[in-house]
């Protein structure tokens, strides 16, 4: 489960699909420009969410410090309307998922909450 | 002893019925032991994982995985309760809330606690469910996976609650502190690969059969390692009295505290236990101070409850007085409780009264062996200790020996040695160690 729907397990799943769109993927995330901002894919996600909050929360201290620190970067460029020189900007291989993980776990304890909830009990005699 | 005809004919009943089940029992008591044998504790070894059991053929059971891991042994402070508080939290194979939601739906209760000797973690269950109870008990030992979320969202949380209760408690206050400074979830984890290893724990069934047990220990229990690992090492020094006087200022109670050296599980003093139970302080009859020497003591300072125990560790034990009430009460009548224990150590005890004391003693020791949690502690902390269970019920045995001389040396023995008091509250008020005449 994840916070929005997404074709990426049925593409990851066919190697030839995925050789096919992993430079269109590529290119599009350089294109949409966060990356120029020094930030990653995940400083992208909306906090206004309980369950963002939460994994917020979750994060070690040295990746929340570090979170901190791109996105008052990435404001700082963004209100003097310039861009970070090349050397500054997010490598492919740096974005790499560092929330997403906690907030699947933390919407997979919420199921199960919900699966414990709502279950029956059927006795087998 | 009182004789016959001053009783009732409810109380001749009684004491007749009691005479014939003695005669009863004789024929299938074990020969070895003098307690009854549905009081007693069976051990094996299952796969290397101590087990004790015994079989009171009821409709629930009750297993606990007993550690060597009390306060006493942590080499911080705070670990023990850290670890009491991960008891059932996230595994590997499982999530918190699944363990207790599964608990509930088979109409089992988890407990964990702690005392200055053991760490317990205990399952309370139907009969049937053994196999259940039995896995998830080897999977909070071996497979806990000690998140930092859990300890920052549930344990620390718990503790400070704890800790901050234990502060407001007066009475308390004098036999316990927990502090969390060398605490954090790295250092629990350590400790648990200190603690849950099978030399250092031991798995014990009340209402169990040996046979279901040992089965589904060797099968479950696999996966606890046989030894410790990580790098912390058990707090093992053997346990020395030094006895001393603390005070401590409280606007909560007050509360004083005087202790001697008493009777411990691996050593058993048959007197210590008959002297805890004639200076007693708790009647066992309604509107009546009772026999004991305490209650009387506290009769005349309105206010003041004092009692006495023997708290029994593996080494050691200690014999406890403990005086509550309003400042001025408790000073009065910690002055009683000592004149009390002087008097008793100059012979000054009557015939009936030892045997009322004699009488009190042995139904403690057998009513504690009966049921609940006492027993359970006691076994397990027995096996982790010296290998084999401590029988609560054969000291039944000792204490119908002990004679008025053995309790006037006893009490002599105690009031020459080193006291240790603690008084808790308004300190203007209550006693020194010396105004009250002890040595400390």
């Amino acid at each position: 489960m994840s916070a929005y729907p997404s074709l990426a397990p049925f593409v990851m799943k066919r190697p030839w699909l995925r050789n096919m769109l992993k430079p269109v993927a590529n290119w599009y995330a350089n294109a949409s420009g966060y990356r120029q901002l020094g930030l990653r894919a995940d400083d992208l996600i909306l906090e206004e969410d309980e369950q963002v909050l939460k994994a917020l929360k979750r994060l070690p201290p040295q990746e929340a410090y570090d979170r901190v620190y791109r996105l008052r970067r990435a404001v700082q460029c963004s209100v003097t309307a310039k861009i970070l020189p090349k050397d500054q900007w997010t490598k492919p291989e740096e974005d790499t998922p560092y929330l997403m993980p906690l907030i699947e776990q933390l919407k997979a304890e919420e199921k199960e909450k919900e699966d414990l909830d709502s279950l029956t009990i059927v006795k087998n005699h | 002893m009182i004789s016959r005809a001053a009783l009732s004919r409810g109380a001749q009943l009684a004491a007749r019925r009691q005479a014939s089940t003695k005669l009863g029992q004789r024929g299938y008591a074990a020969a070895a032991s003098s307690a009854p044998s549905a009081f007693t504790y069976e051990t094996t070894d299952v796969a290397g994982v101590k087990t004790a059991t015994r079989d009171s053929h009821g409709p629930t059971t009750k297993l606990a995985v007993v550690a060597k891991a009390g306060t006493r042994y942590q080499p911080a402070p705070g670990l023990t309760v850290g670890l009491e508080e991960f008891a059932f939290k996230n595994t590997q194979k499982r999530s918190a809330l699944r363990l207790q939601r599964e608990a509930e739906l088979l109409g089992g209760q988890l407990v964990a606690y702690h005392t200055r000797e053991a760490l317990v973690l205990e399952a309370r269950f139907l009969r049937e469910d053994i196999p259940y109870f039995t896995e998830l008990l080897a999977e909070a030992v071996s497979q806990t996976k000690y998140t930092t979320y859990e300890y920052q969202e549930d344990v620390e949380r718990v503790i400070h609650i704890k800790q901050a209760k234990l502060q407001a408690d007066a009475a308390a206050l004098a036999l316990d502190s927990a502090h969390s400074g060398y605490l954090d979830e790295n250092s629990i984890a350590s400790f648990s690969e200190a603690v849950y290893a099978k030399s250092n724990i031991a798995l014990v069934g009340d209402g169990a059969t040996t046979s279901a047990l040992s089965k589904w220990t060797e099968q479950f229990f696999k996966s606890v390692p046989a030894s410790p690992s990580g790098s912390m090492t058990l707090n093992s020094k053997a346990t020395t009295y030094y006895g001393g006087e603390q005070r401590i200022s409280h606007t909560g109670g007050n509360s004083v505290v005087m202790a001697f050296p008493g009777s411990s599980f691996g050593k058993f003093k048959p007197e210590i236990a008959v002297l805890a139970s004639l200076l007693g302080g708790q009647s066992s009859i309604k509107w009546a101070p009772g026999f004991t020497l305490l209650s009387k003591a506290a009769a005349s300072s309105p206010g003041a409850t004092a009692t006495a125990t023997n708290l029994a560790y593996s080494d050691a034990g200690l014999l406890t007085i403990q005086v509550t009430g309003s400042a001025s009460a408790v000073r009065a009548a910690s002055q009683e409780a000592v004149k009390a224990l002087k008097s008793v150590a100059e012979g000054g005890v009557s015939k009936e009264d030892l045997t009322k004391a004699v009488a009190r003693a042995k139904f403690d020791a057998l009513v504690s062996s009966e049921s609940g949690v006492s027993t359970i502690l006691a076994a397990g902390s027995g096996i982790v200790h010296t290998g084999k269970p401590f029988q609560i019920a054969e000291t039944a045995k000792g204490i119908e020996g002990v004679s008025a001389e053995n309790l006037k040396t006893a009490a002599k023995a105690l009031l020459e040695g080193k006291a240790s008091v603690a008084a808790v509250g308004d300190l203007h008020a209550l006693p020194y160690a010396e105004e009250l005449g002890l040595t400390v």
